[in-house]
């Protein structure tokens, strides 16, 4: 039985965690993220869950992973300035391989911007944002059912591989409200816990070590020093190093086909547009509109790690049309994977590309 | 008990010789293997430990296990009639 | 039957210099936690970077190695979604005051059921010897080749205005008494803050004339001033010394607590 809701952005992103049982939030409130916040605080206490508001977002990110190591499902919501702050953190989670939720409600930058507006410019922070390397995983979605089922998805994929999941939004989606189907209950994956016995960084065949929660008489120690596979800290070896990244990174790049989600439409086309988050919407209502014209759409809903598989579903494809809400992120990493030319269609300043710039652009290259 | 300093832990910084009230610690002279000097203890069977720890089921005293910051001194199991007799200072 | 199997054996001897303190205060702080009835299974440590947030890295326990400055909101997250674990934090005078000062005031105004052991040697040990909040004036660092001219923080002073339940300062030469404070601490609920002054030998005490170990040890005791004895001093208007500095219980009191057990 699922039940009809008229709900904003940020609310659907909220009950999506709560469903997919989060029962940690610490954060600082920023816009546009906040009513994420405002909505765990008034949902968790009900749920036996803890609500902190920390000092900084610095102090959010830590307690989130904090908590993920007593073995709750942990989130943080914030926006620009407020990720820019966590990514010291956020690499610290990567490295120690902790499942954690990270919603960005992406706002116009550089600096304090555009607070009210939306934009998606931190898409290559949230890939490359901390030093060293490292893969992670971010969801974009582009309806206030989306925010609703890929938050829940996000924790699942956490935990899954052990990485920082990151819901990237934007303001558009996060303050739109619309009409929402709300399942009774989502498919919830739990962490795969460490064998009692075995090494606590000794991955498994897929890569992923076990999970040593605390206070389960593991003993075991955390650190972000390079670490050999007991979780001691071994800094100086290169070779040790050099293995522990590249599964680091290699865990996820993997697992590439698994994660992704897109939808492919009209595949035989030549033009095709591709896109991700509030974008995708414009893109929506130009093929609409020209439904005869049968234009190529790749609507992506995972862009990091970067579903490239997809990209060869349009056999017949001219030209790559990228609407963003920024100066070509993900168009770069487009061209990265393919030979088809690749036009970047750039947007600032929070409005959204309307269908009739789309279809200019559409025309001009034909 | 026995007192005894852990040679692979001590890395010779002499704090014990400034804490025990009965200076059973005192300063070294030679280098072992690794070039650390350790302490030399001396007549170690008057430290309160050694004798009534097993008496009282606790540590007693135990200022230079608190103090070594190398975690290099504790107390090991003595054979049979290995004590000596203790020396009684006035 | 001893604190000695809370260490994580296998990784001894540690990395501190001959003579460092830090070593101490990591004996003091097993040793209060023997005397309290937790296991090893529901206690965690938690520490930010520096050489005495090394610390937790040789305990048996759960720990958790953070980032420079964070451990107290990395320990908060840890209290707050399971109340039922033992929480203590270990840091150092930069970690605590320096990069993570809001953390450890906001903590204490939040007075929530942690411990936190900051182990102030003065001065940033890990890096090399740079000035730090705590760095007396005139002591000289690498980067106060002239003497400090800054004015240092006094940490447990600033941990009693934020408002922390438990607050006390100690030095590595008073092992006794530290071990008893920190287990007073652990007692305590709320936010437990106890300071251990520490001898650096290598990055502190060498410029600052402290030839031997032993010479800083010598003049942490020579320069505390029990709490009492202060105290007593106020009262009948004497000079209090300003060369020394004050040790003791600073703080014991009831504010309503955070993330206590149930
Ligand atoms: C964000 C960040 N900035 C700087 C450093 C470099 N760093 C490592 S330890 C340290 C100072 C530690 O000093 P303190 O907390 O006093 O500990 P001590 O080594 O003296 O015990 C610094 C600045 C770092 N690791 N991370
Ligand atoms: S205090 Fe410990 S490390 Fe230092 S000399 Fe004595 S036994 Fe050795
Ligand atoms: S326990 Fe006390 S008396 Fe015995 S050796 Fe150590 S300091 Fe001296
Ligand atoms: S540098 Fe100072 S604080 Fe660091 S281990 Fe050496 S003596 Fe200790």
């Amino acid at each position: 039985m699922t039940r009809t809701e008229f709900w904003q952005g940020n609310i659907a992103c909220a009950e999506g965690a709560l469903a997919a049982g989060c029962r940690f939030f610490g954060g600082y409130p920023i816009t546009p993220s906040t009513e994420v916040a405002e909505h765990m605080a008034v949902k968790l206490p009900k749920k036996n869950g803890v609500f902190i508001q920390m000092e900084d977002e610095i102090a959010s990110i830590a307690a989130v992973i904090g908590a993920s190591w007593t073995g709750a499902r942990a989130m943080t919501a914030t926006s620009g300035p407020g990720f820019s702050l966590m990514m010291e953190n956020i690499g610290y989670a990567a490295m120690t391989e902790t499942p954690c939720v990270i919603v960005n409600v992406q706002r116009g930058g550089p600096s304090t911007g555009q607070p009210t507006m939306g934009a998606q410019g931190d898409m290559m922070q949230c890939r490359f944002g901390s030093h060293g390397d490292y893969s992670i995983i971010a969801l974009c979605p582009a309806s206030v059912q989306e925010m609703y089922e890929l938050t829940a998805r996000a924790f699942n994929l956490a935990d899954q591989y052990r990485v920082p999941v990151f819901l990237m939004a934007d303001e558009i989606i996060g303050h739109m409200r619309e009409k929402i189907l709300v399942p009774d209950s989502v498919p919830l994956q739990q962490r795969k816990a460490l064998v009692k016995g075995t090494l606590p960084f000794k991955p498994g065949a897929d890569m992923i070590p076990g999970f040593p929660q605390f206070g389960k008489g593991y003993g075991v120690h955390v650190t972000g020093l390079t670490h050999d596979e007991r979780g001691y800290p071994c800094a100086t070896n290169p070779k040790l190093h050099e293995t522990l990244v590249h599964r680091l990174v290699d865990k996820v790049e993997i697992a590439r086909d698994q994660i992704a989600d897109y939808d492919v439409i009209n595949p035989d086309a030549e033009q095709v547009f591709i896109a991700y988050g509030a974008p995708v919407r414009t893109v929506q209502q130009l093929l609409h509109d020209r439904a005869d014209e049968k234009i190529g759409f790749l609507r992506i809903r995972t862009v990091w790690p970067f579903p490239e598989k997809s990209l060869r579903a349009f056999k017949n494809a001219k030209r790559f049309l990228v609407p963003e809400l920024n100066l070509g992120q993900i168009a770069r990493e487009i061209e990265r994977h393919t030979n088809v030319p690749v036009q970047s269609l750039p947007k600032l300043g929070g409005d959204l590309h309307t269908p009739q710039e789309l279809r200019e652009a559409l025309e001009a290259g034909q | 008990m026995k007192l005894a300093i852990d040679e692979t832990r001590c890395k010779g910084c002499n704090l014990c010789t400034k804490v025990c009230p009965y200076h059973i610690f005192q300063a070294g002279k030679k280098p072992n293997k690794k070039g650390i000097v350790l302490p030399e203890l001396d007549r170690p069977e008057r430290c309160a430990n050694c004798r009534l720890q097993y008496l009282y089921g606790r540590t007693l005293c135990g200022v230079c296990q608190l103090t070594c910051p190398d975690q290099a001194i504790h107390w090991v199991d003595e054979e049979p009639y290995e004590p000596m007799k203790v020396a009684i200072e006035y | 039957m001893s604190y000695e199997d809370w260490f994580r054996k296998d990784r001894l001897p540690h990395i501190f210099c001959a003579g460092c303190g830090n070593g101490t205060i990591i004996n003091c702080t097993l040793a209060a936690i023997e005397q309290m009835d937790w296991k090893k299974d529901d206690t965690v440590f938690v520490s930010g970077i520096g050489c005495s947030s090394r610390a937790s890295g040789y305990i048996i326990t759960d720990s958790l190695h953070t980032t420079h400055g964070r451990a107290i909101a990395f320990a908060t997250g840890v209290k707050m979604a399971n109340p039922n674990l033992n929480v203590v934090v270990f840091t150092g005078d930069g970690d605590l005051a320096a990069i993570g000062g809001n953390h450890f005031i906001h903590a204490c105004r939040r007075n929530i059921d942690i411990t936190v052991v900051c182990m102030n040697n003065q001065i940033y040990g890990m890096t090399g010897g740079q000035g730090s909040p705590t760095t007396p004036k005139g002591c000289l660092s690498s980067t106060t080749p002239y003497g400090c001219v800054e004015s240092p923080f006094d940490l447990s002073e600033l941990a009693i205005a934020a408002g922390a339940n438990y607050v006390s300062r100690w030095t590595s030469y008073h092992v006794k008494e530290l071990e008893k404070a920190i287990k007073t601490g652990f007692e305590t609920p709320g936010f437990s803050f106890i300071e251990a002054l520490v001898q650096c030998p290598t990055a502190f005490g060498r410029r600052n004339k402290f030839k031997q170990v032993s010479d800083q040890i010598e003049y942490m005791k020579a320069h505390s001033l029990l709490k009492a004895k202060y105290d007593r001093l106020v009262e009948s208007g004497e000079p209090v010394p300003t060369d020394m500095f004050i040790v003791g219980e600073l703080a014991h009191r009831k504010r309503p607590v955070m993330g206590a057990k149930p």
